[in-house]
């Protein structure tokens, strides 16, 4: 058995500082760029639900150009939200456990439900409400493939009469209603599976949902701002500067809120100075130097917070060329900035040792399943389901039908 | 008027079916639970889990650092080779402090080379020059309120009813939740079986009356073994903590380990 | 008199749902391991499992069965606490087929635990071997008698 391992297991020993329990000391942090992007891609989806539930629950109006699209924004990642999941088990083929025997102690274990109420019983079904007057249109004038595919979408129900119709619009209201708590529930419990990890003073703190569900918010709106930027480049189309503005407004805000309580967070870390104070020093001083003050403060925070700023003091006064740059600069540099701290989150707090003496590197490869490639991959991956659902969706080529997400009609 | 009268005999079928669904499992398990001892070939028959409560002694002054409980557990349960291990010594070296540094003691070293597996090497502090020195085994701290236990999403790893927590190969997702939610480092995700692993106490041992591995080859009973619900006559364990002032591992985190020691440091964590 | 009609869109999502977590359910009944909730909310059976695995180390109840004399020399002296297995090795083939012999001991087993080291408790007896004796261990200790000479 043993001269077996031998020849399988070939560990390059990394380095480290000081001493960690010799579990510790492997090769890469047990979660490693995966389970970065696994919080980072299910907080996009929460805060473009939310963007969207500006429009639907609080009539936003300003920014109806943006429901569908953040909407569908949200379906394309909360679909890849499981990928890197199941990509990181040991055994990827007994997942199904999770929903069959969910041992409700464990954060994780709600996961299986979270998901399927978030993607099937709110935004599905939101989707579905609004989209059903137009699936019924569409599925009678299009032909062929798509076609199908939008007969497939309207689950037989052919019924368009005003008090259908109408119905829908009320269904679809309540569902925003229900999905914005369900938004921060998906997320909430993502900031909980880290926080309630007392073992690790990193990590284990009870605002960490909080904290995620904040920084969802921003990330969420900020991806909004890129994809509606991007699709009015491809398409050709003006911004509508109202909505840009409107986005901005929000994100800002997101942002002033976000900040506040994560610095809250480490005034209250550096003031408590804990036992673990020390080893945290040395993590910020060296091993996160450059994700944590770089990116997740000053890129991801700092700039975007005064670029932003700015806009809402000074809105009238910026030409509209400007506003669009800096706007879509800060969106696409909270973007940066929320993963470097889903980075320095989940990382972070793998890079010290539980006996609180040492300290671990990690330096990322490029292949395997942990590594640059596959996070590429699987951050490539919504956006092309996001094409997909763009081009069935949001053709510009089918006509829509009169009704707004509130209900009023617009002309 | 008629399609919908049908769809409600239908919806009434269908919460038929339902409801027995629903009941099946309960009946199984409630069927499953009159046996209680153990049937299986090639397991310890008649053994009862209910009727144990195992636990763990470490006297830190009596342990000399040989690493033959290190060695003996990987031999025992064929632990991967490299840096896995479901025990391990560590030894803490605290140096005397400087002359007028207004300091108790300088700062302490630790190591555990290979788990202290293979023995230690030389010290790198001159013996005249050590203030306090000594080893520490560890293992899994059996909690009361194991964290591990609390977060598998599965019910993969439990606290068994004689207090080992195990986990079952069978069932592990390998998601490593448990690994990080162990205050203490007991746990590792094997590279060989893709599940997390750790300290099972032996349980094909303890379950035939031998003693767990580690404590079997301790030269110098640094470790006790024992049974809480059946104690032996002049039980060691009894005179363990009749005789010591005992700690645990990070009590503060309200674990309740099963693993007592003596003698520890406040270094030891 | 108008009977409440459920709306179309509506009646087709309650039945779908239905159907969803039905399928949950009967998927359930399959998946969820026989064992399952015996004695927790785990799968009974890797108790059982668990326990099935055979012992590497015999253990010294085993090598009572026929060296109940060299134990019964062991006990009366400073090396009572120790296991036969911690300096002979892993004895199971040995214990299960006595024509099989454990391994051959060398002197080097006893520094081990006996070299000196800052760290090893005071009361425990260590020499530094290199200022002791170059010699063989056994030409002046009985590994199971130590305190007397041969």
């Amino acid at each position: 058995m043993t001269s077996e391992v031998t020849n399988i297991v070939v560990e390059v020993l990394p380095r480290f500082e000081g001493y960690v329990y010799p579990n510790e000391a492997t090769a890469h942090p047990l979660w490693g760029f995966l389970i970065v992007l696994y919080p980072y891609i299910t907080g996009l989806v929460a805060g473009a639900f939310i963007m969207a539930s500006l429009v639907r629950v609080f009539k936003v109006k300003a920014l109806e150009p943006v429901y569908r699209l953040s909407l569908l924004t949200a379906l394309a990642f909360l679909l890849c939200a499981t990928l890197p999941l199941l990509f990181h088990l040991g055994h990827p083929e007994r997942c199904y456990e999770i929903m069959i025997t969910p041992h409700l102690t464990s954060p994780m274990a709600i996961f299986g439900f979270v998901y399927a109420w978030y993607l099937m019983a709110v935004l599905l079904l939101e989707l579905w409400f609004d989209y059903r007057q137009d699936l019924v249109e569409w599925s009678k004038t299009t032909a062929g493939f798509k076609g199908i595919i939008y007969r497939i979408f309207t689950v037989g129900v052919t019924d368009v009469s005003p008090p259908a119709v109408a119905l829908d619009v009320k269904m679809g209201r309540i569902l925003s209603v229900v999905g914005i708590p369900s938004a921060f529930l998906l997320h909430g419990y993502v900031g909980f599976i880290f926080g309630s990890i007392k073992a690790n003073p990193w990590w284990g703190n009870a605002i960490m949902p909080i904290i995620f569900i904040l920084s969802a918010i921003v990330s969420g709106i900020a991806l909004c701002v890129f994809n509606y930027m991007v699709l009015t480049w491809i398409r050709r189309h003006t911004v509508e500067m109202r909505c840009l503005d409107t986005m901005a407004m929000f994100l800002f805000y997101a942002l002033l809120v976000d900040a506040a309580v994560e610095g809250l967070d480490w005034i209250h870390r550096i003031y408590a100075a804990e036992e673990g104070f020390s080893v945290m020093q040395t993590m910020i001083r060296e091993k996160l130097f450059y994700t944590l003050n770089l990116g997740q403060a000053t890129i991801g925070t700092l700039v975007p917070f005064l670029l932003l700023g700015s806009l809402q003091l000074l809105r009238r006064r910026v030409p509209e060329m400007v506003r669009r740059r800096m706007i879509s600069a800060s969106a696409a540099m909270i973007l940066i900035g929320v993963l470097a701290m889903r980075w320095n989150v989940v990382i972070g707090g793998q890079l010290f040792s539980k006996s609180l003496r040492g300290v671990m590197g990690y330096k990322m490869e490029f292949a395997g399943v942990e590594g640059w490639f596959m996070g590429i991959l699987l951050l490539g991956l919504p956006f092309v389901i996001l094409t997909v659902l763009v081009k069935l969706f949001l053709s510009e080529r089918l006509p829509t039908s009169g009704h707004t997400p509130h209900g009023s009609s617009t002309t | 008027m008629k399609t919908q009268f049908n769809r409600r005999g239908a919806l009434a079928r269908l919460g038929g079916i339902l409801a027995g669904v629903l009941a099946l499992p309960v009946a199984r398990t409630a069927k499953a639970a009159v046996q209680r001892v153990f049937v299986s070939s090639g397991a310890a028959r008649g053994y009862d889990p209910s009727k144990h409560k195992w636990l763990m002694c470490i006297d830190v002054n009596k342990c000399i650092g040989c690493g033959l409980c290190a060695e003996a557990c990987k031999k025992e349960n064929g632990v991967p080779e490299g840096p896995y291990f479901r025990t391990w010594i560590e030894r803490y070296i605290i140096p005397k402090p400087k002359p007028g540094s207004g300091q108790t003691r300088g700062e302490t070293l630790v190591d555990s080379p290979d788990g202290g597996m293979h023995g230690f090497p030389e010290s790198p502090v001159p013996r005249d020059q050590i203030e306090h020195s000594f080893f520490v085994p560890k293992l899994c701290n059996l909690c009361e309120h194991s964290p591990c236990v609390q977060v598998c999403p599965v019910g993969a790893t439990f606290d068994a009813p004689d207090g080992a927590v195990l986990i079952d190969p069978k069932y592990c997702i390998g998601c490593g939740f448990c690994i990080q939610a162990c205050p203490y480092g007991c746990r590792f995700l094997s590279p060989v079986t893709k599940t997390a692993e750790k300290c099972t106490l032996c349980y094909h041992r303890i379950t035939r009356g031998l003693k767990p591995a580690c404590a079997e080859i301790c030269p110098t009973q640094a470790r006790i073994f024992g049974d809480l619900l059946n104690p032996v006559p002049d039980d060691p364990i009894q005179k363990f903590y009749e005789q010591n002032r005992v700690q645990v591992l990070k009590p503060y985190l309200g674990t309740a380990p099963r693993v007592l020691y003596a003698g520890l440091d406040k270094e030891v964590r | 008199m108008r009977r409440f009609q459920m709306p179309p869109q509506i009646l087709r999502l309650v039945l779908l749902t239905l159907a969803i977590v039905g399928s949950y359910m009967v998927a359930r009944v399959f998946l969820t391991p026989a064992t399952f909730g015996q004695y927790g909310w785990y799968r009974g059976a890797a108790l059982e499992e668990l326990a099935a695995r055979t012992p590497v180390y015999a253990g010294k109840k085993a090598c009572d069965e026929c060296h109940s004399d060299i134990l019964h020399k062991l006990a009366g002296d400073a090396h009572k606490t120790l296991s036969c297995e911690a300096c002979h090795g892993v004895s199971r083939t040995h214990a299960d087929d006595p024509d099989i012999l454990p391994v051959k001991l060398t002197g080097s087993h006893c520094i081990r635990c006996h070299e000196a080291n800052p760290s090893r408790p005071a009361w425990f007896k260590q020499i530094v071997v290199k200022d002791h004796y170059s010699g063989k261990c056994t030409e002046c200790h009985i590994p199971h008698q130590p305190t007397q000479s041969p």
